[in-house]
């Protein structure tokens, strides 16, 4: 069950709802019935523990505190059994999928990032082999969230037949392409790649799905990609990587939306410390804030600290002279007491910079 | 092909007290080539995405067409975007990212080869069909996103400042080759830049817009010479408009334009208008171009009406014409754009005479060009 049909579970029975696996022997020495059926409710000390998924030998159940009717607990059962029977419409891969996306949100609510993929599930078989984890978040207002089968289809075609497409949350899909889709990109026939060109690669892929993806068929969407990966063992902790990369950087670079996490560390860094901390710091620094007030000042120091620094390269990106930039960084320095040439104050600047567009928007 | 209509469309997020994008009300005729331009945060690639179907709109209607599109996906509206990133299919060839929208639209085959190969004919990119975009250079790239967008055949092309990631030489180029292309597709073509050079080669019409509302839609030339408001008359034109605040009075039968260094007498049918609308004795804008300001001995002599003294702070020298930044009249500097053979020199005083025939007078408070209000 996906966190927002959990809150929304939460608002209509008026008590918080959890979730959980467990054992059918578990289930049965707790009072429940020996061949359980999604919608089988016991009562515990906790609450009503109704089942929402079994599997081999184990099983998923929503507990909740509220006091419920029997009447209650019926409609509750018939409703949980609807929507086991949602996926039935669709194809073995499709069901494996969701239940799949079902087991990862499972295991990141519960704080088990470092969950392997049980045997138990039978899409376990295709996650053996390198692959390339995207996250991608459609933001399309007004519109119904596509279906799982047409969005399979336009992935194939782009992507590769391998691919496979893991529905998480609302509008939210894992997608993981083959990694030789990295030897694709490169038109070179080596075989090898160092890892710079791997980065390059990987978000020249994430930035063309983004593309086909917003231009060619569902409108606006974020899209994260991270470094290849064996599914089987580390899926639960690329998924919650990419996620958490999508919401450092909507907070903190409107206006992109494709995502890297290794070009958000510090961006992670900042949104941990304390809110306390951070305020104190832009108090201090506020008179200098002002600059930033200035589109064009806000632009060159942007491409300055992605050029790494470089006053040349930076010209060339700005497509201005280089003395033009020189004197746009003396102009700074005058100003604010800040030359970011120097290391110290380029550092303090690109924090500013980026806590400086977070409190903006408060 | 189809003509684009926008009704009294308002863009406002939630959360802002303010809307991005306020009553724009616009008809872009079939096969018009209309560009948005004003500055950053204008609203104009809001407007650009609200009739791609990116942004929802608040308020308003969208017509493509005779279709009321607000509530149809981006997918269903037959429009092509090409945007600044123009990110082309890494792991796809030249050939196999033009074909793929008309692929995922179930075209048949040889219809995409046919389209393909027209596009790319017209785009001469033939010979890089099979190549990998990383082996293509920037204006390769660019190219390729045109035919991408070209290929589908659409009622209506949306591009927002496409040219951007391009160097200066190669801007000029493509935005030539964009016109031509246009041109000749006869498609409607909707084109958000925030450069004014680009605005003016490139556009049927321009709508200039700054905070959300539209301040001028015109034909290049009525822009230019006629523009409604400071606003507008500053933004284009490069070297931008001379601004010089003053106050008009009635001196001897006529009305006159004064300022610290600066007393000029305005023609009499301009006058009129002047004394119609009750603005003589009160203080206004002056605004002229920086070539309707004249160094020439000939044109010196036929106008004493508007001679001014100056001194010239800086000359640049671009070679065909020269930019004299002048002190002396009105607080700024004051910019002429005067014959590159002048033999003009910084630190020289100079006597030059304004066209005052050119000239627009500003509303101090309402910021309103006075020629040109009802």
């Amino acid at each position: 069950m996906t966190k927002a049909k959990l809150q929304q579970l939460q608002q209509v029975l008026g008590a918080p709802v959890v979730t959980g696996t467990m054992s059918l022997a578990d289930w049965e020495r707790i009072g429940g019935k020996k061949d359980a059926e999604i919608g089988d409710y016991v009562e515990t000390e906790d609450g009503v523990r109704l089942i929402t998924w079994t599997e081999a030998n184990e099983l998923q159940y929503i507990q909740t505190e509220a006091k419920l009717t029997p009447l209650e607990k019926e409609l509750l059962r018939w409703a949980l059994r609807q929507q086991s029977g949602k996926p039935g419409g669709g194809t073995d891969l499709e069901r494996q999928a969701r239940r799949l996306g079902e087991w990862i949100e499972q295991r990141i609510l519960s704080g088990q990032t470092r969950a392997e993929v049980p045997d138990w599930l039978e899409i376990r078989g295709k996650l053996f082999d390198g692959m390339i984890p995207f996250l991608l978040q459609n933001d399309q207002a007004g519109d119904r969230e596509p279906a799982y089968s047409e969005l399979e289809k336009v992935l194939r075609s782009f992507l590769s037949d391998e691919m496979l497409l893991v529905p998480l949350q609302e509008r939210e899909w894992l997608i993981l392409g083959p990694d030789r889709l990295l030897l694709e990109v490169d038109s070179a026939d080596s075989e090898l790649v160092d890892h710079e060109e791997t980065k390059e690669a990987l978000f020249s892929l994430a930035t063309g799905l983004h593309e086909m993806f917003t231009e060619q068929w569902g409108g606006e969407c974020h899209v994260a990609v991270g470094e290849p990966i064996i599914p089987t063992e580390s899926l639960v902790r690329a998924v919650s990587e990419l996620r958490e990369t999508i919401h450092l950087g909507r907070k903190f670079h409107v206006g992109m939306q494709v995502h890297m996490p290794w070009a958000v560390h510090l961006e992670r860094l900042l949104n941990d410390i304390p809110e306390a901390a951070r305020s104190r710091f832009m108090e201090e620094m506020m008179a200098r804030l002002d600059l930033f007030n200035d589109p064009e000042t806000v632009s060159t120091l942007d491409a300055f600290f992605t050029m790494d620094c470089n006053v040349s390269e930076t010209a060339k990106k700005l497509y201005i002279h280089r003395n033009t930039l020189l004197y746009r960084l003396d102009k700074l320095k005058q100003e604010a007491g800040l030359d970011v040439r120097s290391f110290n104050d380029a550092v303090l600047v690109r924090i500013m910079l980026l806590l400086y567009k977070v409190t903006k928007r408060k | 092909m189809a003509g684009v209509r926008l009704e009294h469309v308002y863009k406002k997020y939630p959360g802002s007290d303010k809307a991005s994008v306020t009553d724009f009300h616009l008809d872009i005729k079939d096969k018009e080539f209309l560009v948005l331009v004003g500055p950053s945060g204008c609203g104009k690639s809001t407007t650009l995405r609200m009739i791609a179907g990116l942004e929802e709109i608040s308020e308003g209607k969208l017509y493509i067409g005779d279709r009321v599109v607000n509530d149809v996906a981006p997918k269903d509206r037959d429009i092509a975007m090409v945007f600044q990133s123009y990110a082309l299919y890494p792991h796809m060839n030249v050939y196999q990212n033009m074909a793929f929208g008309l692929k995922l639209r179930k075209f048949r085959k040889d219809e995409i080869d046919r389209r393909v190969r027209e596009a790319a004919r017209t785009l001469e990119i033939e010979h890089l069909l099979d190549r990998k975009p990383k082996a293509l250079s920037g204006g390769q790239r660019q190219r390729v996103a045109l035919g991408r967008a070209i290929v589908r055949e659409p009622q209506v092309f949306l591009m927002d400042e496409p040219l951007s990631n391009l160097d200066a030489k190669l801007r000029t180029q493509m935005r030539a080759n964009i016109s031509k292309l246009m041109k000749r597709l006869e498609t409607t073509c909707i084109y958000v830049t925030h450069d004014q050079t680009e605005a003016m080669t490139m556009g049927d019409r321009i709508v200039v817009m700054k905070d959300g509302v539209i301040q001028q839609a015109a034909t290049p030339e009525v822009l230019y010479n006629h523009p409604i408001n400071l606003f507008v008359a500053g933004f284009i034109g490069a070297p931008a408009m001379n601004f010089i605040p003053g106050q008009l009075t009635e001196e001897n039968g006529a009305v006159h334009f004064r300022a610290t260094g600066i007393n000029v007498e305005i023609p009499e049918g301009r006058a009129k208008v002047l004394r119609s609308k009750s603005y003589v004795g009160r203080e206004v804008i002056l605004g002229f171009r920086p070539e309707d300001i004249h160094e020439e001995p000939v044109f010196i002599e036929a106008s004493p009406k508007s001679v001014v003294n100056a001194s010239i702070e800086v000359c640049e020298n671009l070679g065909p014409e020269m930019y004299l930044y002048l002190t002396g009249l009105g607080k700024d500097n004051v910019i002429a754009r005067v014959d590159g053979r002048s033999t003009l020199k910084e630190g020289q005083n100079v006597k030059l005479a304004i066209d005052m025939n050119k000239i627009h007078i500003f509303d101090k408070d309402t910021e309103l060009n006075v020629f040109e209000i009802e």
